[in-house]
Parts: C-alpha cells; structure tokens; sequence
C-alpha cells in the first residue's frame, strides 16, 4: 500500500511530462541541387530563455522576379514541446531609414518540438536593401 | 508589536492585490503581445495578417509586374462575406491596396464620386477619352468554420483572394490564408 503511494505521484509526474512533448521527423533529398545564399547575420539577445527554445539557425537572401528583396530565417525548436512566439520583420532604404510599411504585423508562429521551419518576407517596395526580424515570446 | 508588523504586511497587501486585479486603460500598439483573441470573431490582427500573407505572396509571385505600362491598375471588386459576423471588407482590402501603391508596382482606380466626375468633365472638355481601364480586379472571400469537442471551439478562417487579369478573363494569383483559434473561452494575449 505504502509503495503504491509513492510510485503513483511519479508516475502520474511522468504522464505529465510526456503530454506535449510531441517532436517532429523530418527527411529531406541529401543531394541538394538549390544552392541557398546564406547572408552573414548579427545577432542581438536580450531573451537569452527564447534564444535557447527557438533557436536562429541561418538567414538567407534572394531577389524576387520583380527585384524584391526576399529574406528567410531558419528557425529550430531545441525543446521537445511547441514553442509560440510572435515575429516582425523592418525593412530599411539604401540610407538606413527605415521603409514606411502598413505590413508589418507581429506574425504568430509556432514550432513543435525539435522542428526546423523557415519564416520569410518580401520587402516592401524595391528600394528596400537590409532588414531586420525581432522575435517575441508568447504568453 | 508582533500584531503591528502583520497588520502592516496586510494593509500593504491588499491594494498591492487590487492593483494586480485592475487594468487602467493604455495605448497598445496594433499586433502586441497582449492583443485580444476573440473565438467566435475575427480580430484586427487577423485582418493585418491575412492581408500581410496576401500581400508577401503577390509581390513574391510577380504576376503584378506583368502588365504592358506599369504600374499596374488594380480595381477591388467584391469580397464575399461568408462568416455568420457583419465584416467590413476595406479592414482586409484597404491594408493590401495601400501596400501595393507603397510597393510601387500597382494604382488603384478610385471609387471617390467627385474624382471621377472631374475626370468625365477633363474628358469632355477635351473631347479626349482618357479613363484606363484597370489591369486587374482583386476578389475573394472569407469563409467561417467552427469546430467542437465537448466545450473546446475551434474557429478558421479562412481569406481567399485572386487577382483576375480584366484583358485575359483568367485568375493569375490565388493565395488562401487560413488563420485558426482554438479554446473554451476568448483571451488576451497570444
């Protein structure tokens, strides 16, 4: 009776933790025939708890049809359970100004555990030559 | 002196709590962390974010560039509501108009009476027909679906929206956003 006592908070301890930790399994072609251009990145962290749950894997660059800068940032979820966050990209000019843009929401995203996914924007008009993405946690 | 120093602790407490309880009103900025979810209603962040989805896919595919004398002319047409809340459709429409004149790469023909009415009086007056007709209209729809299980409710919504090619008659960019809530009760905060 006495051992059964002790065993079931454990055990009900250990259900706990396996509810929500769902991790994902990826595969991909291992000969790549894309070629992805990656831009070299500077890194700010002042959420150092975000920063070890989503981590910034790389960025890279392109330009669209219509001479768009294109930007993409892939993330990687080091936990085992979802992760939510919120991100934003900033465009700037060729001056550093930043680009006047009624597109720049705070995204939602989510991540589940162990998951590598890329987020992505188009800059807001063809003058645009850097950017920049913040990232926020969630409640 | 024990009973002072406890009475203190309680009478510094009490309105510490009730500062915790109340919230003064404050600005907020539209897409913050502490943004309302609503269930059973699409909020302005949902606009904000189909429309920045719509937006990013438009100007990525390039289907706007191509038009004989750029930029191109854009002319929204209808959006259909299908969700059971009244919608105003320009929360959508407006967002993704205004970006693309910022983007450069599209106008949009006005809907002001007394701009058009200028334009008919220069056109007459000079005997000259000008009006262009626009390159492309902008549709869609915003369809509703609710989901339950025992008390937990999930809302999609879902905004489609096509760009249709007015010379061509065909459907050049289609692009569905489908933004989706799911809980007991509606919440601040993300």
């Amino acid at each position: 009776m006495k051992t059964s006592k002790v065993i079931l908070p454990f055990f009900a301890v250990g259900i706990l933790m396996l509810v929500g930790c769902t991790t994902v399994n990826t595969v991909e072609n291992a000969q790549k025939s894309g070629q992805r251009a990656m831009v070299s990145d500077q890194r700010v962290i002042t959420d150092a708890s975000l920063n070890r749950k989503v981590a910034i894997v790389g960025v890279n660059a392109a330009m669209t049809p219509g001479g768009l800068l294109k930007a993409q940032v892939e993330l990687e979820n080091r936990t085992r359970s979802l992760q939510r966050f919120l991100y934003r990209f900033e465009w700037f000019d060729a001056n550093g100004m930043q680009v006047n843009n009624i597109i720049s929401a705070s995204v939602p995203e989510q991540i589940e555990g162990k998951e590598s996914k890329f987020i992505y924007s188009v800059a807001p008009n063809p003058n645009c030559r850097d950017f920049r993405v913040k990232f926020i946690e969630a409640n | 002196m024990k009973n002072k120093i406890i009475l203190l602790i309680i009478a510094a407490a009490i309105p510490a709590a009730f500062t915790g309880c109340a919230t003064n009103a404050h600005y907020v900025q539209t897409g913050d962390k502490e943004q309302i979810i609503s269930l059973g209603q699409i909020n302005i962040q949902d606009y904000a974010n189909a429309a920045n989805a719509a937006v990013k896919e438009l100007l990525e595919s390039g289907a706007i560039d191509k038009v004989a004398n750029p930029p191109a002319l854009l002319e929204i047409s209808r959006i259909v509501n299908n969700t059971g809340q009244q919608v105003d459709t320009d929360l959508l429409t407006k967002k993704i108009s205004i970006a693309l004149l910022q983007s450069g790469k599209a106008l949009t023909k006005t809907v002001d009476k007394k701009a058009t009415g200028y334009q008919q009086e220069a056109e007459f007056m000079n005997d000259q027909k000008t009006t262009r007709m626009p390159d492309f209209t902008l549709s869609g729809k915003i369809i509703e679906t609710v989901d339950r299980a025992g008390n937990t409710r999930r809302t999609t919504y879902s905004f489609q929206l096509s760009l249709n090619d007015t010379k061509a008659g065909v459907q050049v960019w289609e692009g569905e956003k489908e933004i989706a809530k799911q809980g007991t009760r509606s919440s601040v905060g993300f």
